[in-house]
């Protein structure tokens, strides 16, 4: 069954006067377990793709199943709860909190399920020592470099154990050694744990490893 | 929504890691709740000092005065025969009254009295035996006025009066003699300084006493000042000030009197307190207002330099209620511990001042409960704007911000 069924997505925005069509109708179907990149040029409606699949924003028009259930008539309360239980973020910047240690932003979704915190510890501490930060738990991200705090990101997006993991250029700020050890650990997961991922990237080396490619180009999709 | 407990954790690391602003914004708070704690301790430790003041000469003191009620005469004829309470009326009232325990009638004027060919400016007063005992006087030197005295030209100098003398090159003060209206007064007795306030006449510390006989050899109605009285316990006060109005009524039917207890001025001064204690709370207050905008402010622009977090948190399945409830926290653990500090200094500052002014110290639980929940109210009123702005933002345009 597919786990993320789009059809026919739109999504508009009111700048001004101005009605400006960011999707222009997309048809998208992702099955659990899959590897799919996202590619095309900036400003081509990827990241406001991903935002209608991780709960963050919402379509203008079309259907979106997720899980095999319609989600275009949930509150905002819903929404976070899904993002909070369902999916994993990973950005660019990492997004990391910079004032809480490696640990505590990687329980920190946990924190927003009520998981009481020894609980949380333990869950964030395996996850970090999967991602191989087990020996920089208690540093601060400033202290990480961006390979690692990005590592410390994925211990983050996978320490609610997601349906799935969104993520949103995540070796677009490191080098290119760094930016295939972060793949590597995508690819990893992906093969070993199941997890489904789909990732925006514009970095065709990074496109070229994921199963499934699909080109994004002025609000519609193509597969490639 | 998330645990209460955990809100708190969050909201104290976020405190922790903005120190100078927090600071800043405490300033405001501490200044508000401190002088709040001050103001309200200060109005109820002189509203219990001036209470113990009546409480030390005894609450069932009452003192017999004219009233200027329903007095028709002008200004000018105040001393007309018939409209002043005279000797006779007091000398009967012990007779007619046998629950008043003690009766003192006194007169009192100011006037130059001379020593050593110097003027003292001082309060001569006109007192019976009772006057010693009713106010509790303690003899430093010699003795009191006795009712034996008669007309006779001695006096007893209060505790002022007699470090005036002093001043003026009085070695021993017994035996000494004072001039007054022409008349040489042998100093019989020294008082111990009496305490001010409460029902007691303010000339005692300052004064002379003199045979109230004697003093009437000054004034040509035998008009007294006043008639202090001790009641016997268990009485009613109000039938025994209009038996007491009838009763002056025989002499002087235009007379009209004015009783007033102990008890009576002990109510009406603390409600006068309150209403002080609220007036210095209000002022108070306005410092509080100032202070919770400073925290309003410091909530908005931690709102805003914190977006990219509350979008993280809000893409990481924060509700709305939890950025609002974090924020809230945030504001009320700020403003509260802005009142901690503010009733530390507010009651330090109220301590200082009831040492140099001898008031008796307390803290005051009502001032403590009203900081602690003043300062909660504050940070929850202040906090809830900025608060609901935080969790109103749109998570995207959270997340891109930088």
């Amino acid at each position: 069954m597919a786990l993320i069924e789009l059809s026919s997505i739109t999504k508009t925005y009111h700048i001004g006067e101005m009605d400006v069509d960011v999707l222009k109708g997309v048809d998208l179907s992702v099955e659990a377990g899959e590897l799919l990149a996202i590619m095309g040029e900036s400003g081509g409606g990827k990241s406001t793709l991903m935002n209608i699949i991780g709960f963050l924003d919402s379509p203008s028009g079309g259907a979106y199943k997720f899980d095999g259930e319609d989600v275009d008539h949930l509150d905002d309360n819903d929404l976070a709860r899904i993002r909070n239980q369902k999916i994993g973020f990973i950005f660019q910047q990492f997004n990391l909190l910079p004032r809480l240690t490696a640990l505590e932003n990687v329980s920190l979704p946990l924190v927003y399920r009520g998981v009481p915190s020894h609980q949380r510890e333990k869950l964030a501490e395996q996850m970090l020592k999967r991602v191989g930060m087990g020996d920089r738990m208690t540093h601060h991200p400033p202290e990480l470099s961006g390979g690692q705090q990005q590592r410390v990101a994925i211990a983050r997006a996978l320490s609610g154990s997601p349906s799935l993991i969104l993520a949103d250029e995540p070796t677009g700020a490191l080098d290119s050694q760094v930016s295939q050890e972060i793949m590597d650990i995508f690819l990893d997961l992906n093969r070993e744990k199941k997890i489904t991922t789909v990732m925006v990237t514009h970095d065709p080396k990074v496109g070229r490893q994921c199963r499934r490619t699909v080109r994004m180009a002025d609000g519609c999709l193509v597969e490639v | 929504m998330i645990a209460f407990n955990e809100i708190v954790r969050e909201a104290l690391k976020s405190q922790a890691a903005a120190k100078q602003r927090t600071v800043l914004a405490l300033i405001g708070i501490v200044i508000g709740i401190g002088s709040v704690i001050a103001l309200v301790t200060v109005g109820q430790m002189v509203q219990l000092t001036s209470e113990q003041q009546f409480r030390q000469m005894g609450t069932n003191i009452i003192t017999i005065q004219r009233g200027w009620g329903d007095s028709k005469a002008g200004a000018g004829k105040q001393d007309r025969q018939g409209e002043m309470i005279t000797w006779s009326e007091a000398k009967g009232l012990a007779k007619k009254f046998p629950k008043l325990e003690a009766v003192s009638p006194y007169t009192s004027s100011w006037g130059q009295p001379l020593y050593a060919d110097k003027s003292l400016d001082m309060p001569v007063l006109g007192v019976t035996s009772s006057f010693g005992n009713i106010n509790k006087l303690t003899m430093a030197q010699g003795r009191f006025i006795s009712d034996l005295d008669g007309y006779s030209f001695f006096g007893v100098l209060g505790a002022g009066a007699a470090a005036k003398l002093r001043q003026r090159g009085a070695k021993k003060l017994l035996g000494e003699t004072v001039f007054f209206k022409g008349r040489g007064f042998k100093i019989i007795g020294v008082l111990n300084r009496a305490e001010e306030g409460g029902m007691r006449p303010f000339e005692i510390n300052p004064g002379m006493m003199i045979p109230i006989h004697t003093s009437f050899l000054f004034k040509q109605n035998r008009s007294l000042t006043e008639i202090m009285a001790r009641l016997a316990p268990g009485m009613d006060r109000r039938k025994l000030a209009y038996s007491l109005e009838q009763y002056f009524k025989m002499y002087h039917p235009k007379l009209s009197i004015q009783v007033r207890s102990a008890e009576q001025l002990i109510a009406e001064m603390a409600k006068q307190s309150r209403l002080f204690t609220l007036l210095l709370a209000a002022i108070g207050s306005i410092s509080l207002l100032v202070g919770g905008i400073g925290v309003m402010n410091v909530m908005l622009v931690a709102v805003s330099e914190r977006r990219k977090e509350i979008g993280i948190r809000r893409a990481l399945g924060a509700m709305q209620i939890d950025i609002r409830a974090q924020f809230l926290v945030e504001s009320v653990i700020l403003c509260l511990a802005g009142g901690v500090i503010g009733i530390a200094l507010g009651v330090g500052a109220a301590y200082v001042l009831a040492k140099v002014n001898e008031w008796i110290f307390f803290v005051s639980g009502m001032g403590l409960v009203l900081g602690v929940g003043v300062s909660s109210a504050i940070g929850v009123f202040f906090g809830y704007f900025p608060a609901r702005q935080a969790s109103r933002l749109d998570p995207i345009l959270a997340l891109r911000d930088e």
